[in-house]
């Protein structure tokens, strides 16, 4: 066990955890934030996809230890009001089914558009090729980022 | 029989409207609940703010129910949309939440449309009293009852505690169809706000104080048993506190009346965090007693049934001759084909789990689930926890597929926190659990054969299916002919292989459509046989009358041609196509509705990709366009998963694939273009969406192959090699 000092969505927090503990765990079962989902635990599906220092990561492979003082921000973090870009196109293209996955989608497509905030087709299911839907909401997904990205102005 | 509702009013604790029903429900032990017994559910509740509370009993597990439900509901109610709020009661016997096959909106929709007109209706009455007039002198529109005389308006939740008061009339009056504006509209699910913030709660996302986590180490072999284990290193882990075996609960379970199902037998790890419990997992030291499948293989198996496919049954039923292929007299020519669609984990992105806190006497359990009186039926059975005993919150599921079903998971939990010292406890499945000993789609082998006569006209269509699920009936029911195609005389056989057994097969999206949508394939081959356009072929096969065969909705010859025609057009069917590209079409009924898909495939390099699909659809009255759709095109990825990737190999009795590094599921980059296309059509009522395409995108797929590439394929997953 180890003591660490996070900083989550904005707010200190912190926890006295197994240091390989992954940081999915910690943020799922310690800080009480559960959008943030486990569905592999080895890197394959994203639905645990989080921010750190704005980079997308897969939270389940990524102990404690590694975390350090970088930003954590999940979905739960993403705009104050639940409001953000793509939030709002996920709605408008009705994208999900059970939604389960969509929480680690959104996310991957925050970091993504946030690199790239004018993005081609083909960059966008590049982009997105790593997160799995078993419903099969591709398509809306694909919509809901091309859509968010267009609402993006060029400065 | 037909169902009847009773519907009572009461007022809501704080004032305001709650509408119930009774429904003459089906008790677990299968007897009708009296209609006088006092067990009334709970419906609607309007507030007195005007919130319209839609109490939703059965499982929302992606497949927008709840949505679609609500709409309903709305469209009678002449609710704001925007004030209809969705939420998930705790189990009760007397609703039924049974959620599954496709039906729900089907036997659905006339409850929902009799409880919103009631309570229009009810609204209506109060606003009357209030102003002194007659109800037929008022009107609902919008959240608000209006005064036809004076244009004087009251809110629905003004209104609520007055209507609370007054007797619901006998028989609600139905909104005319052409005053729809609820029904019919592409609505965004409403738990999409929930879900992109993450607020949505899934049974996985249940904390309570003192909440304990556990994970299973399960015997790796089906029907192996645990011969011994040492938990002395488990043990030392931190936070790890206690480690026992499952045995008690464990064993071939079929007695259970609905859904058999086995219990794998195991070891439990209980710790302080869902971390701790995996590592204690790790060092566990287990010796497993393999049993009868520990030397046995998917091979194994596959050539067993492919040997019992040759044998003929007793015909399960038959239209016409039972055995006219084999007639010389009429038939010239007989072609044979064998297809194969093997067992398929269900993958629900959510992982199965269930959060249990018993006591002496009964339980409380947290979970997403298809079917709660079948968990009311098992800790019953196994604990002997009475039904008033057992409270069950029903969250929404991260995916259902018919996976959740079951009530395996319930029954693990609630035996972990009993042992446990009737602590609260949430049992996880990981990932590799799910991969490695989970239940399966069920197995089906098809064997088929047609007779062409002297003029080369489809005869005699005889059909063998070997199958490794029943639903407890010996024969599965045929309802032949249900392909909707004029063929004078036709046989189905089944065969049940669940002895042979290499997993515990189970219901999955599409269930026993996958192998007998193969049919499909079949009818191609017959036409590329005949050197028939398979458009044409098709075209000419279906017959054009209806014909009932058993379902209180019959077989329309004339539904099916006008999906395959509206697919066709909007496909451009016959279109000029480059060599190494091709279209394949597949037709079904399900769950009462239509579809055609029309699959357009390049093989290039010796790979596949699946570039186009189009569907065309008859599912009825469509209730919401989106969410439908999102259904449809959805279950075409499902499919696709199946063509591409699926199959739950197993190698001396355990599966080979462990997760999803191995088992791969379809993403975006390998994402055709579709479009779903509803017919134009006056029907009255809907039909099942949920699982209409899921088992039509394999045969659709696999006839474009042929169009392609001249080549056959008849077993789904691809192999490797598939384009040598």
């Amino acid at each position: 066990m180890a003591t660490f000092l996070l900083n989550i969505n904005q707010h200190p927090r912190e926890v006295d955890v197994d240091p390989q503990m992954p940081l999915l765990w910690v943020i799922r079962d310690f800080l009480g934030l559960t959008g943030t989902k486990y569905g592999c635990g080895i890197a394959q599906c994203g639905a645990c996809t989080v921010h750190l220092d704005g980079k997308a990561v897969r939270s389940c492979s990524i102990p404690m230890s590694a975390v350090g003082a970088k930003n954590i921000t999940t979905i739960e973090g993403l705009s104050p009001d639940g409001q953000h870009a793509l939030q709002r196109a996920w709605q408008q293209e009705d994208v999900p089914q059970c939604g389960y996955c969509q929480a680690g989608q959104i996310m991957t497509a925050a970091a993504f558009l946030e690199q790239q905030p004018h993005p081609t087709d083909d960059d966008i299911t590049r982009a997105m090729s790593g997160n799995l839907c078993r419903c099969g909401t591709y398509l809306r997904i694909h919509a809901a980022v091309k859509r968010a990205a267009a609402q993006t102005k060029t400065p | 029989m037909k169902r009847r509702d009773f519907i009572r009013t009461s007022a809501l604790a704080g004032g305001g409207l709650l509408l119930s029903f009774q429904a003459v429900a089906k008790r677990i032990d299968g007897k009708p609940v009296a209609a006088d017994a006092d067990v009334l559910g709970d419906y609607i509740k309007i507030t007195p703010q005007g919130d319209v509370l839609f109490q939703f009993v059965k499982h929302e597990m992606g497949q927008g129910v709840s949505t679609a439900m609500a709409q309903i509901l709305a469209e009678e109610l002449c609710a704001d949309w925007e004030k209809v709020k969705i939420e998930f009661p705790m189990a009760d016997k007397k609703f039924e939440h049974d959620t599954g096959g496709s039906c729900t909106i089907i036997y659905q929709w006339d409850r929902l449309r009799s409880a919103g007109a009631t309570a229009r209706q009810l609204l209506v009455e109060a606003a009357a009293r209030q102003w002194n007039t007659t109800a037929s002198n008022c009107y609902a529109d919008h959240h608000e009852v209006i005064n036809k005389t004076n244009s004087q308006r009251l809110g629905f939740g003004a209104l609520a505690s007055a209507a609370a008061k007054l007797t619901p009339p006998r028989e609600a009056t139905l909104k005319d169809k052409r005053d729809f504006r609820v029904i019919g509209q592409p609505k965004p699910a409403k738990l999409v706000p929930a879900i992109v913030t993450g607020q949505l709660k899934y049974g996985i996302d249940v904390h309570m104080p003192g909440m304990l986590y556990a994970v299973i180490a399960r015997c790796p072999v089906f029907k192996g048993k645990l011969k011994s284990f040492d938990a002395t290193n488990a043990l030392k882990v931190k936070g790890v506190k206690k480690v026992f075996t499952t045995k008690p609960i464990t064993g071939l379970q079929l007695e259970s009346p609905y859904m058999p199902h086995d219990i794998r037998e195991g070891v439990v790890v209980v710790a302080d965090s869902f971390w701790a419990a995996c590592k204690g997992r790790e060092l566990l030291k287990i010796e497993w007693d393999e049993g009868p499948n520990g030397k046995y293989s998917t091979e194994d198996f596959e050539a067993l049934a492919a040997e019992h496919a040759q044998h003929r049954t007793d015909p399960t039923g038959y239209v016409g001759d039972e055995n006219a292929v084999a007639d010389v007299g009429h038939v010239r020519k007989t072609l044979r084909a064998s297809y194969v669609f093997p067992h398929q984990i269900h993958a629900c992105m959510e992982p199965l789990n269930c959060t249990a806190h018993t006591h002496p006497e009964g339980c409380e359990l947290w979970l997403g689930t298809q079917a709660p009186h079948l968990i009311v039926f098992e800790l019953n059975r196994v604990f002997k926890f009475t039904e008033d005993k057992i409270k069950i919150h029903l969250h929404p599921s991260g995916g259902g597929f018919g996976r959740r079903y079951y009530p395996d998971m319930a029954v693990e939990a609630a035996f972990i926190s009993k042992e446990a010292g009737h602590v609260p406890v949430k049992m996880i499945w990981t990932r590799e659990d799910d991969h490695l000993h989970n239940f399966g789609h069920l197995f089906q082998h098809m064997e088929y054969q047609a007779g062409l006569d002297k003029d080369n006209k489809l005869y005699a269509w005889y059909e063998k299916e070997l199958r490794t699920y029943t639903w407890g009936a010996k024969y599965a029911d045929p309802q032949l002919p249900s392909m909707a195609y004029n063929i004078p005389n036709l046989r189905y056989d089944f065969e049940d292989l669940i002895q042979h057994e290499l997993v515990q097969s189970s219901a999955w999206r599409g269930v026993v459509g996958h192998g007998r949508f193969y049919h499909e394939c079949f009818i191609d081959e017959i036409a590329a046989d005949q050197k028939i356009d398979p458009y044409q072929f098709r075209l000419s096969l279906l017959r054009n009358d209806d014909v009932f065969v058993g379902d209180p909705v019959p077989v329309s010859g004339s539904r099916m041609r006008r999906v395959l025609m509206l697919a066709a057009e909007k496909a451009n069917w016959g279109k000029p196509l480059p060599a190494g590209r091709g279209m394949g079409i597949a037709v079904c009924i399900y769950g009462g509705s239509y579809v055609a898909v029309i699959a357009e495939v390049t093989v290039r390099d010796h790979q596949l990709s699946v570039d186009q699909v189009t569907i065309g659809v008859d599912c009825g009255k469509v209730i919401n366009p989106s969410g439908t759709s999102n259904q449809i095109t959805g279950g075409i990825v499902w499919s696709l998963t199946a063509l591409f990737y699926g199959g739950l190999p197993i190698k001396n009795g355990r599966a080979v694939y462990s997760n999803f590094h191995q088992n791969k599921l379809l993403r975006m980059n390998e994402c055709p273009a579709m479009e779903v296309h509803f017919v134009e059509t006056d029907e009255e009522r809907p039909g099942g969406v949920g699982e209409i395409s899921s088992a039509l995108g394999v045969p659709a797929v696999l006839n474009a192959i042929f169009a392609a590439t001249g080549k056959r394929i008849r077993k789904v997953p691809l192999r490797a090699d598939a384009f040598a």
